[in-house]
């Protein structure tokens, strides 16, 4: 699998969010987009994710063109800032919707449901909680919960906003490295999209630094911290240009 | 407790008895005054059968239309930005404002037997007012606020983000609306149709203009109390009335079951 994003751009009323932004993902690759609110991250993903239509560019996924491809059939898995789980529906129900929701010709049976989402909660280890509801949950489980959810359609490329920045600081730290460790489980391409530096190291292979709609630099931590592209990164990621 | 406290008690508790208690109770005891015998032949009365069969009837048509519109305008208020959006919200309301009398009147001026539309359809047979079709018409004008007014706080405060995630996760517009916005919404929708089904079977003003009064036809039972209570026959006209309570006193009774179960819903009105 490799993703790429090419020139997409996007207006809101006269204002250009972003300009001809581009991107890949390789398989298997953890990519974060890391810049202050405002830089079109969130925006960017939406997109990705098939919530909001870009104005130009191209989205494409093993050289198919999925544009103008509608949400639900990108098969992309996506954990909400909120998380955005179903109030009225108990943690196994939540991770079952997207098989339950499946064209009757694909949907898996009961049984096949019910083995997937054990083997979900296992995986996010939650064993004993799939009958409770989410405001039954603290927040860390909520996000596991999300995380399960998405990948429960066996997605394509998993998208991540900011999933971290509704937990308190001790279980960040913890999830983040749980995160990472599912991703790698599963195998699954993922883009997260974060104002935190420390996230975005401790997470991703590669970080694309947003700025104003524009991608400033895409590359490896190591690379950012040691040759910083332009002034902003450099400023962004608190690094003195004039001592190197 | 203290004097001033026990003063403000006895205000409120007279001002009920003065305003809601005294006028129930007249309305029973004027209707069982002659007894249980002629209170029930009063209400199997055929022409008080026929408008409280009226009555259900208008509010059982208006209810899935007003259940329909009212989701369908505060789904588009709450999440689409599109132009006239403001002026949708306020020309819902205008039932709130406007005299019911007036509504009725507007209605007769243009779907009746001389108005642009009632005109045209006249020729074609097709009568608007002075039957059951004007008493539905006007009944929807005056109820089709309640739904939409429950309803759209609560859409604007929650489910957008659990909308967006059934949409990622594959969910058609049907799946979304039954399993994720239904689920959220349903008890202020409830407590919503409840208020309107309660103004339909209630309303006077409106419906005694297009109704046309016509016995045994076109009387719903707030016009058949009235006719009653004009023709001396007390035990009558009080007899229909109180089944226009009880039917008041179940919804009430309903919704506040539901604001018991699910306060979210039953606080506003």
């Amino acid at each position: 699998m490799s993703f790429v994003v090419q020139d997409i751009a996007k207006t809101f009323g006269g204002q250009k969010v972003l300009e001809s932004v581009s991107l890949s993902v390789e398989k298997g690759e953890f990519v974060a987009l890391l810049g202050p609110s405002g830089s079109g991250k969130t925006t960017l993903l939406n997109i990705i994710a098939g919530l909001t239509q870009p104005d130009g560019g191209r989205l494409e996924i093993d050289g198919e063109d999925i544009t103008r491809l509608p949400s639900g059939a990108r098969r992309f898995g996506m954990v909400f800032q909120s998380y955005a789980l179903f109030r009225h529906m108990t943690v196994a129900d939540n991770i079952a919707f997207g098989l339950r929701v499946l064209p009757r010709a694909q949907r898996p049976g009961r049984a096949a449901r019910a083995e997937k989402v054990k083997a979900l909660l296992e995986l996010v280890e939650m064993p004993e909680l799939g009958n409770r509801y989410p405001a039954q949950l603290s927040g860390g489980q909520r996000q596991r919960v999300a995380m399960a959810r998405a990948l429960a359609i066996d997605p394509r490329l998993l998208l991540l906003d900011e999933p971290f920045s509704a937990l308190d600081a001790k279980v960040r730290q913890s999830l983040r490295s749980s995160v990472r460790s599912l991703q790698k489980k599963v195998g699954v391409s993922a883009i997260l999209v974060t104002h935190d530096q420390a996230e975005a190291w401790a997470l991703a292979d590669r970080v694309a630094v947003m700025n104003r709609g524009r991608i400033e630099q895409f590359d490896t931590p190591e690379m950012l911290r040691g040759a910083p592209a332009t002034s902003f990164v450099a400023d962004f990621l608190g690094i003195d240009m004039l001592e190197r | 407790m203290s004097l001033r406290q026990r003063l403000l008690i006895g205000l409120a508790v007279l001002f009920a008895l003065i305003a809601i208690v005294a006028p129930v109770a007249a309305i029973l005891t004027r209707a069982f005054g002659d007894g249980l015998g002629a209170w029930w032949s009063a209400i199997v009365e055929p022409e008080t059968l026929h408008a409280i069969w009226l009555t259900v009837l208008t509010a059982l048509i208006v209810l899935p239309i007003n259940i329909v519109f009212g989701i369908a305008a505060a789904w588009a208020i709450a999440r689409f930005r599109f132009p006239g959006r403001r002026a949708l919200l306020i020309l819902i309301e205008i039932p709130f404002a406007v005299s019911p009398v007036i509504a009725g009147l507007c209605f007769l001026l243009i779907y009746g037997a001389y108005g642009p539309v009632g005109a045209p359809l006249m020729n074609e047979g097709i009568q608007l007012m002075f039957n059951l079709t004007g008493i539905v018409l006007v009944s929807l004008f005056v109820t089709c606020p309640f739904v939409m007014r429950e309803v759209l706080p609560v859409l604007q405060v929650t489910g957008e983000d659990e909308e967006k995630a059934a949409l990622t996760l594959g969910a058609n517009g049907w799946q979304i609306f039954r399993h994720v916005t239904l689920p959220n919404i349903l008890w202020a929708l409830v407590h919503g149709a409840i208020l309107a089904t309660a103004r339909a079977m209630g309303e006077f003003g409106a419906v005694s203009v297009v109704s046309g009064a016509v016995r045994g036809q076109t009387m719903t039972l707030p016009l058949q109390v009235e006719l009653l209570y004009n023709d001396y026959n007390t035990t009558g006209a009080f007899a229909a009335a109180t089944v226009l309570t009880a039917l008041a006193l179940v919804t009430l009774m309903l919704r506040s079951a539901i604001a018991a179960v699910h306060p979210e819903a039953g606080g506003r009105t």
